[in-house]
């Protein structure tokens, strides 16, 4: 796996001739002038498929070069990872996310790439947007592999048969309200309902929270709202659920952030939110052709919506050979040749030049999530402040909250004000 | 007299027939309920990803294709047929190496008398109750030292050192059963303990080996979290690996390939299990058991 | 054990007799050393060191990516005092150990007596028996699961046609547990195999016996499958319990490692991985490891001191 094991490797080899089945590990990279590269990422075998023929590519035009690569899907992802970290075996090369990449780059666990920048690393173009929505602290932590907003998926022929308007770009929350209630009286199929109950969804309450002016958290890393506007946003949603205008709670309970536990996937609303770059995964698993829009808006607010990267590559900080890894990030996600290959899989991306460059092989679908991008960028507000430690635990409390005044265990006011004070005090925590 | 147990079908009842009937139908009920979801699986194998997972999906899919058995078992890097030998490999050393480990150390417990026997045992239960989610961190610094991280030695080797304390307790439990009236003789004629364990106690234990063998090959065979940890290149996955990378629940997953190689994966083992219930079942363990 | 001991020393007697007390320790201890040596290096090479380290990591704040910092009892304190997670989890899988195991085990020895009778098909049957076993952990559980205990799932397919409108079972708060006991039991094909293989070290001879002294079926289960099948039972029993505390997997697969809805499948073992892995509160968890320990040491010991009242071994 890596040279230092090579030692007790041969100890071992040398007593043991089973060369030919995996015991003794991988072969070691012999052609060590050029480097070798361990790399990790999460997704399932179509990702596996696109990554894998990129990185070939990359081996192609660095004769030389070696390149480990393993993944996993998300759920097993960051046992894995966090713990070939903290064994001292860290890959040079890792797939982050959004939120662990604050946690991975205030603990140096990845390191810093803005001495790669313009050199190895040729992404000024991305924007400043786009580089700051990779950059803890100021500093640039990792390439933005895809652009990804948070977006409303819907079944556009079940609200034509219903002789309402589907959602647009521009819809007021109270005019999703409404619509949502005009399906509901003019719908005969039973168990449908007209759009899945986002209380849960975090990335909703965001937007919902930046019209107004708010965000969940303040430059400081304090809570950016109070339990007053956290239990309207219950309360909307109460209204919603005692209209019959989104799911019950206990459908919404099936929910686990995956595009197979979606309602609109299991066929009871008609409407769901999700990241754009789910897209594809939804429309894979549901028969009807679906469109994707942005979320709603507040008449006369801010604009709520901003473009975060779905996903973005980082280098360990123990690499050895940090400048080869940022040479391979360039070419996954600005090289034109290595992009194409990875396609829109992991979000819209963020070069204008790659847009372009990929924009003629994309698929039907793809192109919706394209066009959504470009439809929402004239609106998007700035970039909010980075999350604090604890915020993904906070997420989860949202959830179980949301949960609570759905099941009617608390009211929706009880449940904005629990929020703010177990919010509070995870962060204390943290 | 061996097979008398499962031959005295007039001991419940006055009406045999009307009860065999009325006991297969019973039976073939609970089959049901135990399989359905089996036979769900299976017809998720054969129908369109856009079937899977709307309410109205019954048992029967609309159309049946076979595509997701082609593109599962050829779709990853690596075909899945590597999968399924290194699992096989994997699989029959670890059996080896636990049933072999497990009886001998279950020897020591059950019938010898040695200083600190009871320590000895109520730590071997402790080891059990330990969750390996706290233990895994210093366990893979400890493999990456030994240099075995991404090599098959994490999976297999511990198991000849017994640490699957499972096994060792069950087999005390059963060694326990075997009249110790039969070693004590073997022993007055100056047996040594290894050959009362050889010529005693396994031909007695085939039950309880035959058992064992099963759980460890197919609790091998299932393990996801080991090879999850310590293998990472795909020539080396096992059948476990290989089924979990149709899946992430953030993106795209392939669930039609999941299920179809899901299915492929059980036959194996199902096939094993058969074999090994023979031997559990026609032990000849019940000869020997007079007292 | 006296009777052993004699014959140890009779043995003794007949070989060239050892001086000193380490030579008579060794002629003492030293069969079963050997046999026990493999388990001895596991423990103390593979075993033992991980353990002792998460012991001490339970008094630090390790945070997986930075070095831990030694914060004395604090964790611990934390658990006693302010954690209402740890309580809830603490009450999810008591509950779920109280139901799942005698269920399980219920069913397993109820199946096992049956498929030790003579009958056709009984390979069949058995084979059948384990399959939901050996689906083990796999990610379709979950999408199994659904598709029986959702709203629109078949269990409530069944209700509906006697007229009930059932549930989500799976994601009601007041029910998703018992989906999961219902999952356990299903598997029970583990206990019922160990069963199956204890039942055929019952001698035959003794219901032979019994039946020729005309004593019913039940009697002959009372006086003579029960006792001697006891020290399977009590394995049976033990194991299982454990396992159940332990329990990991259903709850994450199938909830989807949130323990929800409402931390109403918020296993024990499932919140310590969120703790380490989602919250990087590694410290805190291998704290809530160490009590999970004492908890089940406690109801093994427990087991064990009642084993003189009901487990009838032969030596």
């Amino acid at each position: 796996m890596n040279s230092t094991n090579i030692g007790r490797r041969r100890l071992l080899g040398a007593g043991l001739a089973m060369a030919s089945l995996p015991f003794l590990g991988s072969a070691p990279a012999l052609a060590q002038q050029a480097g070798n590269i361990r790399m990790i990422w999460w997704g399932g075998d179509e990702r596996a498929r696109r990554t894998n023929a990129a990185i070939d590519l990359f081996k192609q035009a660095n004769p030389g070069v070696t390149v480990e690569s393993e993944f996993m899907g998300w759920d097993d992802y960051w046992a894995r990872l966090a713990t070939q970290v903290a064994g001292g075996n860290a890959p040079d090369f890792i797939q982050m996310d959004y939120r662990y990449m604050f946690e991975y780059a205030r603990r140096g666990a990845i390191r810093p790439l803005d001495e790669f920048l313009g050199k190895e690393l040729a992404i000024a173009d991305f924007g400043q947007v786009n580089l700051d929505s990779c950059s803890v602290d100021g500093k640039l932590y990792g390439g933005n592999v895809g652009v990804n907003a948070f977006s409303v998926v819907f079944d556009g022929k079940a609200w034509d048969e219903a002789g309402v308007n589907a959602p647009t770009l521009g819809l007021s929350w109270d005019g999703f309200a409404e619509q949502c209630a005009a399906f509901t009286s003019a719908n005969k199929r039973s168990r449908v309902y007209a759009t899945a109950d986002g209380s849960c969804q975090e990335g909703l309450f965001e937007v919902w929270l930046r019209t107004q002016g708010k965000a969940l958290y303040n430059p400081d890393g304090t809570l950016g709202y109070d339990a007053a506007d956290a239990g309207r946003w219950f309360a909307y949603w109460t209204e919603m659920r005692k209209a019959k205008s989104c799911v019950p709670a206990d459908t919404q309970a099936l929910y686990k952030n995956s595009p197979e536990t979606s309602p609109i996937v299991t066929g009871s609303a008609v409407t769901d939110f999700a990241h754009s770059n789910q897209f594809e995964s939804f429309q894979k698993l549901v028969q009807a052709e679906l469109s994707v829009v942005g979320a709603p808006v507040q008449e006369g607010g801010k604009p709520g919506q901003y473009l975060k990267p779905s996903q973005m590559f980082s280098v360990s900080s123990t690499s050895k050979d940090p400048a080869l890894a940022a040479r391979m990030i360039n070419f996954l996600v600005r090289a034109p040749e290595g992009a194409r290959l990875l396609g829109l899989d992991r979000g819209v991306p963020a070069s204008p030049e790659i847009r372009e460059a990929i924009m003629p092989d994309l698929s039907e679908t793809s192109r919706k999530v394209v066009e959504l991008i470009s439809s929402l960028t004239p609106h998007i507000g700035a970039l909010p402040p980075s999350p604090p430690k604890g915020a993904g635990e906070i997420n989860a409390v949202q959830i179980r909250i949301s949960q609570e005044v759905g099941f009617e265990a608390v009211s929706p006011e009880q449940g904005g004000a629990s929020l703010v004070d177990e919010a509070a005090a995870i962060l204390k925590r943290a | 007299m061996t097979d008398a147990v499962h031959d005295m079908p007039g001991r419940a009842s006055a009406h045999p027939r009307l009860n065999s009937v009325l006991r297969h139908t019973l039976l073939i009920a609970v089959c049901f309920v135990m399989i359905y979801p089996i036979l769900w699986m299976l017809s998720g194998s054969l129908r369109p990803a856009a079937e899977l997972f709307g309410g109205e999906a019954g048992l029967i899919p609309s159309q049946v294709t076979l595509q997701a058995y082609r593109d599962g078992w050829f779709g990853l890097q690596v075909n899945f047929g590597r999968f399924f030998v290194n699992s096989l490999i994997i699989a029959v050393l670890a059996t080896v190496g636990n049933v072999l480990a497990a009886s001998l150390v279950a020897y020591a417990f059950a019938r010898l008398q040695f200083a600190g026997r009871k320590l000895w045992f109520a730590l071997m239960l402790g080891t059990m109750m330990l969750p390996y989610h706290v233990t895994l961190i210093p366990q893979y610094v400890l493999f990456r030292e030994l240099g075995w991280v991404n090599t098959w030695w994490p999976l297999i080797l511990p198991k000849y050192f017994a640490v699957d304390a499972f096994f060792i307790f069950l087999m005390v439990q059963f060694f326990r059963g075997i009249p110790r009236e039969l070693d004590e003789a073997a022993r007055m004629d100056g047996c040594s303990p290894w050959r009362i364990y050889r010529k005693i106690i396994l031909p007695l234990s085939l039950p309880v080996l035959a058992t064992a063998a099963i759980f460890s090959f197919i609790w091998t065979w299932e393990d996801f979290f080991g090879p999850l940890i310590y293998i990472s290149e795909m020539g080396n996955y096992t059948v476990q690996l290989g089924l979990r990378s149709f899946i992430d629940s953030s993106g795209t997953s392939s669930w039609n390939e999941l299920f179809a190689m899901s299915i492929l994966s059980l036959v194996p083992i199902f096939l094993i299990f058969l074999f090994f219930q023979r031997l559990l079942i026609e032990g000849i363990a019940t000869t020997g058991m007079k007292r | 054990m006296a009777a052993c001991d004699a014959i140890n020393d009779s043995e003794t007697k007949k070989g060239p007799v050892p001086e000193g007390w380490l030579k008579r320790a060794i002629q003492r201890n030293g069969a079963g050393y050997m046999f026990l040596a493999p388990w001895l290096i596991g423990f103390f090479c593979l075993t033992l060191g991980p353990a002792l380290i998460s012991l001490y990591l339970s008094f630090t704040n390790f945070d997986l990516l930075t070095a831990p910092e030694f914060v004395g009892a604090q964790n611990y304190v934390r658990m006693a005092t302010a954690d209402p997670k740890f309580t809830a989890a603490i009450k999810v899988t008591l509950l779920y150990v109280a139901l799942s195991v005698p269920l399980k085990l219920a069913f397993a020895l109820a199946i096992a007596m049956v498929l030790n009778r003579g009958m056709r098909g009984l390979p069949v049957y058995r084979a059948i028996f384990y399959l939901p076993s050996l689906l083990g952990t796999s990610v379709a559980i979950a999408v199994l699961w659904r598709q029986l205990f959702a709203s629109d799932g078949l269990v409530n397919a069944m209700l509906a046609m006697v007229g009930i409108e059932g549930p989500s079972w799976i994601s009601n708060p007041n029910y998703s547990l018992y989906t999961l006991v219902v999952l356990s039991v299903w598997q029970f094909g583990s206990p019922m195999i160990i069963f199956l293989a204890g039942l055929r070290q019952i001698p035959t001879d003794m219901y032979e016996a019994a039946s020729l002294d005309g004593a019913s079926p039940t009697r002959q289960f009372l006086r003579i499958t029960l006792p001697l099948l006891s020290p399977v039972i009590f394995f049976n029993f033990v194991i299982q319990t454990i396992e159940a505390f332990k329990a990991f997997t259903p709850a994450f697969v199938i909830s989807g490692g949130s323990g929800g809805p409402i931390n109403s499948t918020l296993f024990y073992t499932l919140y310590l991985y969120q703790e380490a892995f989602s919250y990087f509160r590694m410290g805190y968890a291998s704290a809530l490891a160490w009590v999970l320990v004492i908890i089940i040491a406690i109801f093994t010991a427990f087991s064990f001191l009642t084993t003189k009242y009901w487990v009838h071994y032969d030596d």
